[in-house]
């Protein structure tokens, strides 16, 4: 199992994935919006997407988890 | 202090099997085939050096005998790798540890503690005059831990461990419980302590990164301009100038071969890497959008300052690849010491006599574009891409500051069109690439796919020079 964590605070841009879903490493999960970049959050590992902790629009804070691969 | 196990291991009689921990091994498998030679006597201080060639240029080693006390360092040991020290002053060539050793020998109280203290001196004294590299193959405990700190380049095997104090110390004095991998192994020094540059699987691969490190510091060559192949680099950056990307590939690409990068996991947002370009040894520092945007933060400020000075203090070249927003903003960093770790880049940048070449790839905002060896900074010359954006702030964000009454006053429905339009005139008057030009901070603007040319002859030409100092692990 893995936590996925924001790097830093930032917007939720996009969320490209559902629960559910089967991930590779490398894959994008979501894409953040700080410091006028779009910072994708990617896979650390394969497995399947356990759970999604944000929507689009949330707001994380670094070290808030975005999601968790199984 | 010392913590490991100082039993007095037997020595292994003439059938048993070879020991792993003898170092005339590891010393043999350091050196090229054939050119190893002592320059101390086998004995039992717990430390064997030697002379040899690494890719055929002469370097010095010492190796631990973990065989004898566990490695541990009495005034004899000491002494040897003081004498090592010398030898590879006066012949200036690099020195390389290879380390084994539970810290200084209890039985000689502080009698070791001098001794010790004494190797400290040396290394520190050959700080910026040979390259100093250590190989931390098993544990490396309390002075032999700061051993390797104190030199410019530390290589982690599998089953090294670096720590001051031992698991059971730890326990007795702050009940936290703790095993020496979790404490001091590749895990803790790849991503939290930055005591570690470079991570290996085995002991065999630790060594075989330790010599290309000796290599590329001690046998730089020179750039033969004629034998860089052309990259057109366009396609490395994303359509989108917001999108963040990996800035690895348009590293590994400039280079001759894919580099050796230094603390790849600790502050990822800048990477340091040392490579071949034109054949020569250069030393690439690059911001790496895909980690916190780019920005510069005080961790990464500070671990690429102490690259910057490594390589100002050995007389290798700098490319320094920007792309980066600005530093980061918070709570947390202002009270981390973004502002006094911070300065170390722009102390590093601006202290440096190597030739260091700057190219603009995307974005240079704020403190950030200075940091990032700008021309005020005295670069030695600042290429930039088309691409390339070079301003205080975003457009936008800047008129929100500069023009925040206007905005205010100005009926929401119209305000969008007005901060674009503010944007757009701020753009032409403070910022772009032409302005840049105009006033001298950039030199010139290239394609992509004259990078490597271009960066190859400026270096060729250049003056060759290296700091007169030493390299404090910052």
């Amino acid at each position: 199992m893995a936590e996925v964590c924001a790097e830093m605070v930032a917007n939720v841009w996009k969320v490209v994935v559902s629960p559910g879903d089967t991930v590779a490493e490398g894959d994008t999960l979501v894409i953040l919006e700080s410091m006028k970049m779009e910072i994708p959050v990617l896979a650390e590992e394969d497995g399947l997407l356990a759970e999604l902790k944000v929507a689009e629009g949330d707001v994380v804070q670094e070290g808030d988890i975005i999601a968790v691969i199984r | 202090m010392t913590v490991l196990d100082n039993r007095v291991v037997t020595p292994a009689s003439a059938e048993e099997a070879v020991d792993p921990r003898d170092p005339n091994i590891r010393l043999t498998a350091l050196f090229d085939e054939g050119t190893v030679r002592p320059i101390t006597p086998e004995d039992r201080s717990g430390v064997l050096a030697a002379m040899g060639r690494i890719e055929g240029s002469p370097a010095v080693a010492f190796c631990s005998d973990a065989r004898v006390q566990g490695g541990a360092m009495g005034t004899d040991g000491c002494e040897h790798i003081v004498h090592a020290y010398d030898v590879a002053v006066r012949e200036r060539v690099p020195i390389v540890g290879v380390w084994h050793s539970g810290g200084a020998r209890l039985a000689e109280g502080v009698e070791s503690l001098h001794a010790v203290g004494r190797v400290f001196a040396s290394m520190t004294k050959a700080s910026g005059v040979v390259p100093q590299i250590s190989v931390v193959v098993g544990p490396a405990a309390g002075g032999a831990a700061y051993g390797p700190a104190l030199t410019d380049l530390v290589v982690l095997a599998d089953e090294g461990r670096i720590f001051v104090t031992g698991p059971d110390v730890v326990r007795s004095v702050t009940g936290e419980n703790v095993d020496m991998r979790a404490l001091g192994g590749p895990e803790p020094h790849s991503k939290r302590s930055g005591v570690v540059h470079v991570v290996t699987k085995t002991e065999a691969d630790a060594l075989v990164q330790a010599r290309r490190l000796a290599s590329l510091l001690g046998h730089q060559g020179r750039v033969r301009p004629d034998s860089v192949e052309e990259v057109d680099f366009t396609a490395f950056l994303p359509e989108s100038p917001r999108r963040a990307y990996d800035v690895h590939p348009l590293v590994d690409g400039l280079l001759d071969d894919p580099g050796l990068e230094l603390h790849p996991k600790w502050a990822p947002n800048v990477v340091t890497a040392l490579g071949r370009l034109g054949g020569r040894t250069v030393g690439v520092i690059a911001n790496n959008p895909m980690r916190l945007g780019g920005c510069l933060d005080a961790t990464s400020a500070e671990k690429a300052a102490r690259f910057v000075r490594m390589c100002d203090a050995f007389g290798v070249p700098l490319v320094v690849l920007v792309d980066v927003p600005g530093y980061l903003p918070g709570v947390g960093q202002e009270h981390d010491g973004v502002v006094r770790r911070g300065a170390k880049l722009l102390h590093a940048f601006a202290e440096a006599s190597v030739p260091r070449v700057t190219l603009v790839t995307r974005k240079a905002y704020g403190g950030a574009y200075i940091a990032m060896n700008s021309r005020s900074l005295g670069a030695t010359r600042v290429f930039a891409w088309p691409t390339a954006e070079i301003a205080v702030m975003g457009a936008v964000a800047a008129v929100r500051v500069l023009k925040r009454r206007e905005l205010a006053a100005c009926p929401e429905d119209d305000r969008a069109a007005l901060e674009a339009k503010l944007a757009e005139d701020h753009e032409k008057i403070a910022g772009g690439l032409d302005r840049a030009v105009q006033l001298g901070v950039v030199d010139e603007i290239i394609q992509p796919g004259t990078t490597r040319g271009a960066i190859a002859a400026l270096l060729a030409k250049a003056t060759p020079a290296r700091g007169a100092h030493g390299n404090i692990p910052l």
